[in-house]
C-alpha cells in the first residue's frame, strides 16, 4: 500500500487543543477540573493519529517508514504478513518469557525482534515515535482481549 | 474431554455403520491424516479409530490404478533480488517434488506464485517451476491477477476454469480471485496500488472478492452434468470454497451456489490454497482442504475454523523454513488417497492449546484495520 497521508495538520491542532485547554487552568497539572468535551476529543485524536500511523508502518507504508526515518523490513515482508489484524501478536499476554528470545520480554522486545529476524530490518528505539505508534496500533487492534500477562 | 474431541467421537458413532470396528493399523503419522470412517456410500471401508480430520481421502472402484499428484501453491515470489528466503523455498519445494520416486502424475499449482503480480515475479517462478518435468496445471492466486488483471498468468500459465479426467476422477479448476468489485477506478489508483491493496490478506478495500461467479457456476454445472454422481470429482481453487473468515476472505463470497452445483456428487474433494495452514471442512458430502504455503504460514482467523479441523502448531518465526511445505497425495489401489502435508518440521498438528495455533488465541478480541477507513 503506498497512500500518501499527511497527517501532520491533525496531530498539530490537537496538540494546540490540549495547550488551549491547559492554559485555562491556573495550574498545568492534570486533573484539576473536569474534562470537556473537546479535550477528551482532543486526547482521542492524538491517539487514533498514532493509531493509523502503526496500521500504516504495521502494514509496510514505505511514506510512513520514511516519515519516521525507519526501515521495518529489507525482505519487501511486512509485520501484518504474518499478523493480520494484528492476530497472534497477543499484546495482552505481556510481559513474558518469550521462547524465541529466551528472556523476558516487554511487546516493544518482541516487536523489535521480530524488526531484525523474519523481517531482516533495522531495530527501532524503543523509546522513539515509531514503536509508540506500532504499540498505539496493536494494542487497539487487541482492545477487549482479556489482559493474561505471562501467559505462553 | 475437548469440544474437538467430543465432536470426533460424536462423528464416529453416527458414522461408523453398525458392527464395524477401527482398523488396528489406522494411525496418525508425523505427516499422514487418514480419513475413512467419515466416507460413507463409497464402497470404503468404515475402519478409522476416529475421524481423523485433515485428510483427504477419494473413493475409486476396486480395479482403479494407484496414482499421485502433488500440490505446491503460495511461493509469493518476489524479485530475487528483493527477497532470496521465498525463492530458497520454493526451490525446496520442487526440488522435493522433482525427486519423488516413482514420480507423480502430475503437479496442480494452487495460485499465488507472485507477491505483486509482476511479470519478473512470474518469470522467475516459471523459470523454477520449469525443474519439474511432469505435467503441471495452474489456477491464478490474487497476487497474480491484479497488477495487469490477469493479462500476464493467462498468457503464461493458461486460462480457467479447465477440466480433464485421469484415472477415473474428474479434476477441475477454478478462478476464484478474479471477481473483486471495482475499488480502484472511483478512487484513481494506479495498477500498483490496486495490487498493493489486494495483496493486503487484511486491507479492506478489496472487500468480499472471493467468487466462483455466475458464468463459471453455469460452466462448472455444464461440465459435471455427464459425470457420473458417484465418481469421485477434485475442485481445486485458491479460496475455500465454504465460509471460513470472510474479512481475508477465507472464502468464495458464493459458496452457497458452488456446494449446491456439487451437492449431488457423493465424493467431492476441494483442495485449496490461500489459507498458508492446514484447514478441513466438510459440507455434506464436500470435503475442503486446506494446503501449505511454501512462503510464510498465516495465523489462524481469530474466528470460523470449523471444530473438524486439526490445527497446525504454532510456527517459529525464528525459522523461516517452518509451518510451511507443499503436499502429496498417494492414491492407493484399494481406491484410497491418502493426503499428505510435506511439512518441512517433525510434527505438524498440535495436540495442546499451548502448541496450538487456534486453541492459545482465547482471550484474543480483534479489530480490522484503520488505514483504510474514509
Amino acid at each position: 500500500m503506498t497512500r500518501k497521508i499527511v497527517r501532520y495538520p491533525l496531530v498539530a491542532a490537537g496538540v494546540a487543543a490540549l495547550i488551549v485547554a491547559g492554559a485555562d487552568m491556573d495550574l498545568a497539572f492534570a486533573h484539576k477540573e473536569k474534562h470537556t468535551a473537546e479535550q477528551l476529543q482532543a486526547f482521542e485524536d492524538v491517539f487514533i493519529e498514532q493509531v493509523k500511523t502503526g496500521d500504516l508502518l504495521f502494514h509496510g507504508d514505505p511514506d510512513a517508514q520514511k516519515r519516521l526515518n525507519v526501515k521495518l523490513s529489507n525482505t519487501g515482508m511486512a509485520c501484518a504478513m504474518c499478523h493480520p489484524f494484528t492476530s497472534d501478536t497477543h499484546p495482552h499476554e505481556f510481559p513474558k518469557f518469550q521462547e524465541q528470545m529466551n528472556e523476558f520480554a516487554a511487546l516493544r522486545n518482541m516487536i523489535n525482534w521480530c524488526i531484525e529476524k523474519p523481517n531482516e530490518g533495522e531495530k527501532i528505539d524503543p523509546d522513539g515515535e515509531a514503536m509508540k505508534a506500532l504499540e498505539a496500533y496493536i494494542y487497539w487492534s487487541n482492545r477487549n482481549s482479556k489482559l493474561d500477562p505471562g501467559r505462553h | 474431554m475437548s469440544e474437538r474431541e467430543r465432536m470426533r467421537r460424536e462423528m464416529d458413532r453416527m458414522l461408523r455403520p453398525a458392527g464395524e470396528r477401527p482398523d488396528a493399523s489406522t494411525s496418525i503419522t508425523r505427516r499422514t491424516f487418514l480419513h475413512k470412517s467419515v466416507v460413507l456410500g463409497t464402497g470404503v471401508a468404515a475402519c478409522g479409530l476416529f475421524p481423523t480430520l485433515s485428510t483427504i481421502d477419494l473413493a475409486f472402484g476396486a480395479d482403479a490404478p494407484a496414482f499421485k499428484f502433488a500440490w505446491i501453491s503460495d511461493t509469493h515470489l518476489y524479485p530475487k533480488e528483493l527477497n532470496t528466503r521465498f525463492v530458497e523455498k520454493a526451490v525446496r519445494a520442487i526440488k522435493e517434488v522433482q525427486a519423488l520416486s516413482p514420480p507423480p502424475d502430475f503437479l496442480i499449482f494452487g495460485g499465488d506464485l507472485a507477491q505483486l503480480g509482476d511479470p519478473v515475479e512470474l518469470k522467475l517462478g516459471a523459470e523454477l517451476l520449469s525443474e519439474i518435468k511432469i505435467k503441471k496445471v495452474f489456477i491464478p492466486g490474487e497476487h497474480d491477477w491484479y497488477l495487469d488483471m490477469g493479462a500476464t498468468w493467462n498468457k503464461m500459465f493458461g486460462a480457467s476454469p479447465w477440466s480433464f479426467d485421469h484415472k477415473g476422477v474428474r479434476f477441475i479448476g477454478l478462478d476464484t480471485v478474479s471477481h473483486a468489485d471495482d475499488f480502484w477506478t472511483s478512487r484513481k489508483m494506479s495498477a500498483k496500488e490496486r495490487m498493493g491493496n489486494m495483496a493486503t490478506l487484511d486491507g479492506t478495500l478489496g472487500g468480499a472478492w472471493a467468487a466462483v461467479g455466475a458464468e463459471q457456476l453455469k460452466w462448472l454445472n455444464s461440465t459435471l452434468a455427464s459425470w457420473p454422481k458417484d465418481k469421485p470429482v477434485v475442485v481445486i481453487t485458491h479460496n475455500p470454497l465454504w465460509e471460513c473468515y470472510p474479512p481475508w476472505n477465507f472464502w468464495v463470497r458464493d459458496w452457497r451456489q458452488a456446494q449446491e452445483v456439487l451437492k449431488p456428487f457423493s465424493n467431492v474433494t476441494n483442495i485449496h490454497g490461500h489459507v498458508h495452514q492446514p484447514l478441513y471442512n466438510e459440507i455434506g458430502k464436500v470435503r475442503s482442504i486446506g494446503m501449505l504455503a511454501t512462503s510464510w504460514p498465516w495465523p489462524y482467523a481469530p474466528e470460523g475454523v470449523p471444530p473438524l479441523t486439526k490445527p497446525m502448531i504454532r510456527a517459529d518465526p525464528g525459522d523461516h523454513f517452518d509451518g510451511v511445505g507443499w503436499g502429496r497425495w498417494t492414491v492407493s489401489s484399494a481406491a484410497r488417497v491418502e493426503g499428505e502435508y510435506m511439512m518441512w518440521r517433525k510434527e505438524v498438528f498440535a495436540t495442546a492449546d499451548a502448541d496450538s495455533g487456534t486453541g492459545d488465541n482465547r482471550n484474543q478480541v480483534l479489530t480490522p484495520r484503520i488505514a483504510d477507513r474514509p
